[in-house]
């Protein structure tokens, strides 16, 4: 039967070529402007670290101004950074599987032997637990451990990127780069390593660049390197030394910390109001207890990564789909009732009611096929045409609109949905009508 | 008038007519919103910044190595820029406007932190500064060349020179009510005065996205190093040529420098608009093609109303009826069916716009917007009602008396 109604619905088609037209090409519109806003949204909305999402942690604690909340529309957030000093304090508890603490930082990288052209490189001074705690791949060698944390000693990690600038790619385990005017030691060279969003860094911007190279933190202070990210400072304090920076009240510091198990998420989080009440003894914390512990889900939520303009045009998006979804469903109408008479003489001749429904049935649906697969294809040139606007002005537009078949099957599923579903209404209509009626005028 | 007979036929059968007005509402609703909008990003877009931008690029260099003398190497840096043909003016500069990147402070009108502080973006720039960004004086002068401080030790001290050239909308926010502000002094949370020498009318601050866009200062400074920006202008039309000859003359002259990627100001006042763009695009042909469905189906029920009452419009003629009659009837009556839509849409349309403000701290949906598209939706309905109903008006009288 099913082959027959297939038939049945290509002449209808036949028929009225413009109208099947007009039909398709709603529902392909309507498809492709959703598909174009949801891949920016699903990148964005994407957690790219799913597997360990909730044993890694942000520690936040709102060390901000008492008369002036860190975020003025959104009161209870707690600031997105650190101080140095409650930095430190957080990643020195021993409750933790992993601890990390980093910051970003920017100076000339060059080699002695003069094989590489000097250039700047940005830098995250970070742990040794950086690299277990987020899974990222080894192309040569490895991170380093936490006695080359404590010296520090002098290790870097480079990225492929500039492992290919700086040693033609080769592998530069146990060779030396100049970086700060210091000698470092290459123990590691990642590969293709490019999270989106940037989760670990969402402060930085989610879509930010990823750094060129990767140092032991205590480096930082040691060469007294200001952050090459964002630092927020609210009181007043006379800051004349990078000493006293690191112990006034300026944020600008990321920490990380893995809790494999409840209870020691439990002794983590007690542990920061126990730090945060001492801290308030010594005058510290002017603001009421206001502690966080946020997993990769929370954190990139508490920061909005996904942001309002995406969730508005997705939204508005599906508005328009059900608008132009609507429109078909009364263009099939339209078409199903001028063919009434047709219907009564299959009626007449013994078709039931259920035979006529799947009649057209399988006609609304060839209709909601071909605009899903015409709104996909519409939709990819759409997304394409956006990523070539895109480039000229951002390099990173590859992240934030990625061509990726989740979205594009679940564009077509959602016409196919949306299609059978218009198509029920006319269908059923047209199925209840009475032969009769139709048979007395011919 | 003949609305209550077309009320009754619409009623009995209203399925077509019930869709097109549901599609009627939803329209409305993403219409005006959609329109809200874009209309307020397109005024973001187009405020004006208050520099030459479409002159002007930056680059980022780093000076390195162990006799790193950076004041001297910026000192013939700049000589070496500023002697370059198509160069008008140059400045090193640690912030960068429309970058989305630089650095603030807030700024008291008393010393002893008394008084509302004001925050504003602040350019640390040598004498060429203002030269180098075409912003234009309204009031009092720019940094001599003795005023700038090349300071020794990195500090957060402000310049020593104690002198400032700031915005008009940060003065006016520091001093209400007053109209001159040369002469004026500012003071940050170290009590450390600064004196106003000048005054700029429009100005924008790095972050575009910043409520306080306008608060900008100019300080008479160059910082420690070993990185810094140096923006140039350059003569209209020559931008491409500059950069290509600046960035080779910069190149060869110091091998202990690295020069950063050139960028034009244009290019990164379109980047840090690229959201806002993104929406403006894809809100706009949104818009767009759901007033077109709209005509359509407003189009396609009027068509069908027509082709299954011919007979019915044969006999009003045969009886009587002008064509102006039969015309009006089917604009009554997709009039009506547009209306009930506009009703709804309304409704539905203030509805998200409140939902959006509240949620994700939009602006309130002004009611101007509503109006419009009202009266933007009626003229539409009519327009594509148009061609059916004079179709309709053609039908002949004979049709009566035929049987299909």
């Amino acid at each position: 039967m099913f082959g027959y109604y297939l038939r049945l619905a290509f002449a209808s088609f036949k028929r009225n070529p413009g109208l099947t037209a007009l039909m398709v090409m709603a529902i392909a519109l309507g498809i492709a402007v959703c598909l174009v806003t949801l891949t920016g949204y699903r990148a964005a909305a994407n957690n790219p670290i799913a597997a360990k999402s909730d044993v890694l942690f942000v520690p936040a604690v709102d060390n901000w101004d008492p008369n002036n909340p860190y975020d003025r529309d959104k009161p209870w957030r707690q600031p997105d950074l650190l101080t140095f000093r409650d930095a430190e304090a957080l990643v020195s508890t021993g409750i933790p599987d992993l601890n990390v603490i980093m910051y970003k930082v920017a100076d000339v990288m060059s080699r002695d032997d003069s094989g590489m052209e000097p250039e700047a490189v940005l830098v995250r001074a970070t742990s040794g637990d950086f690299f277990p705690m987020f899974d990222t791949p080894f192309l040569y060698g490895s991170g380093w451990d936490r006695r080359a944390d404590a010296g520090p000693e002098p290790v870097i990690v480079l990225s492929k990127d500039l492992n290919q600038r700086a040693f033609r790619g080769e592998n530069s385990v146990g060779k030396s780069v100049r970086w700060h005017d210091r000698e470092f030691r290459v123990v590691g060279v990642l590969n293709d390593w490019l999270p989106s969003p940037k989760f670990f860094d969402v402060s930085n911007g989610p879509f930010n660049d990823m750094e060129g190279a990767y140092v032991p933190f205590r480096f930082g202070k040691q060469f007294e390197m200001g952050a090459a990210g964002n630092t927020n400072c609210w009181k007043t304090e006379s800051i004349d030394s990078f000493e006293r920076f690191t112990q006034s009240e300026c944020i600008w510091i990321q920490t990380w910390v893995e809790l494999r198990t409840p209870d020691k998420v439990r002794a983590y989080r007690a542990w920061m109001d126990n730090y945060v009440t001492a801290q308030k003894k010594l005058g510290r914390f002017p603001r009421p207890l206001n502690n966080g512990l946020y997993d990769v889900e929370g954190w990139l939520k508490f920061n909005n990564v996904v942001g309002d303009d995406r969730k508005t045009m997705v939204i508005l998006a599906f508005a328009f789909l059900a608008v132009c979804l609507i429109n078909t469903v009364g263009l099939l109408l339209a078409k199903f009732m001028n063919a009434a008479p047709v219907a009564g003489v299959r009626r007449a001749l013994g078709a039931s009611r259920r035979d006529i429904f799947w009649q057209h049935l399988v006609e609304a649906g060839v209709v909601s096929i071909a605009g899903g697969i015409a709104g996909a294809l519409l939709g990819l040139a759409g997304v394409w045409a956006l990523r070539a606007w895109y480039g000229r002005v951002i390099d990173e537009f590859g992240r934030v609109l990625p061509f990726e078949v989740g979205s594009l099957l679940l564009a077509i599923a959602i016409s196919v949905i949306a299609g059978l579903l218009a198509g029920m209404y006319p269908a059923w209509r047209i199925g209840r009508s009475a032969p009769a009626s139709y048979l007395k005028v011919q | 008038m003949e609305i209550r007979p077309i009320l009754s036929a619409l009623l009995r059968n209203s399925a077509g007519a019930l869709l097109v007005s549901i599609q009627i509402a939803i329209t409305l609703a993403i219409v005006v919103n959609a329109v809200f909008l874009v209309s307020k990003r397109i005024e973001t877009v187009s405020r004006p910044t208050g520099v030459d931008e479409n002159h002007m690029f930056t680059g980022w260099m780093s000076g390195f190595g162990k006799d790193l003398d950076f004041h001297n190497m910026v000192r013939e840096d700049m000589i070496l820029v500023r002697s370059i043909p198509g160069v008008v003016a140059a400045t090193p500069t640690p912030q960068v406007m429309l970058s989305g990147s630089g650095s603030s402070n807030c700024m008291y009108p008393l010393p002893n932190e008394k008084g509302d502080c004001q925050p504003v973006a602040y350019y640390e720039q040598d004498e060429q500064g203002l030269a180098a960004i075409g912003a234009r004086l309204a009031e009092g002068k720019g940094f001599a060349a003795e005023a700038i401080e090349w300071r020794a030790k990195p500090s957060q001290s402000s310049p020593k020179s104690g002198q400032v050239v700031a915005s008009r909308a940060f003065l006016e926010k520091l001093f209400p009510g007053e109209k001159s502000f040369v002469g004026k002094v500012i003071y940050d949370n170290q009590s450390q005065p600064e004196t106003v020498i000048g005054v700029i009318d429009h100005i924008q601050g790095s972050w575009l996205d910043w409520d306080k866009v306008e608060h900008v200062m100019l300080r008479p400074m160059v910082g420690t190093g070993p990185s810094i920006q140096y923006l140039v202008r350059t003569k209209p039309g020559e931008i491409d040529r500059v950069m290509a000859d600046v960035e080779a003359a910069l190149k060869k002259s110091n091998k202990n420098r690295v020069v950063g990627k050139l960028e034009k100001l244009s290019r990164m006042k379109e980047r840090s608009y690229s959201g806002h763009t993104m929406i403006v695009m894809i809100l706009g042909i949104v818009t767009a093609l759901v007033v077109v469905f709209s005509c359509l189906g407003i189009f396609g029920l009027a068509t069908f109303n027509v082709n299954t009452r011919t007979r019915q419009i044969g006999t009003r003629r045969a009886v009587g009826a002008r064509k102006l009659d039969i015309a009006r009837y089917f604009l009554i009556e997709n009039w009506m069916v547009t209306t009930a839509g506009v009703v709804v849409g309304c409704l539905l349309a203030l509805c998200a716009g409140y939902w959006l403000s509240t949620h994700y701290g939009l602006e309130r949906l002004d009611l101007y917007y509503l109006v419009g598209g009202v009266l933007g939706l009626w003229a539409v309905g009519q327009l594509a009602a148009w061609h059916p109903s004079l179709r309709a008006a053609k039908v002949s009288p004979a049709m009566a008396t035929r049987t299909v």
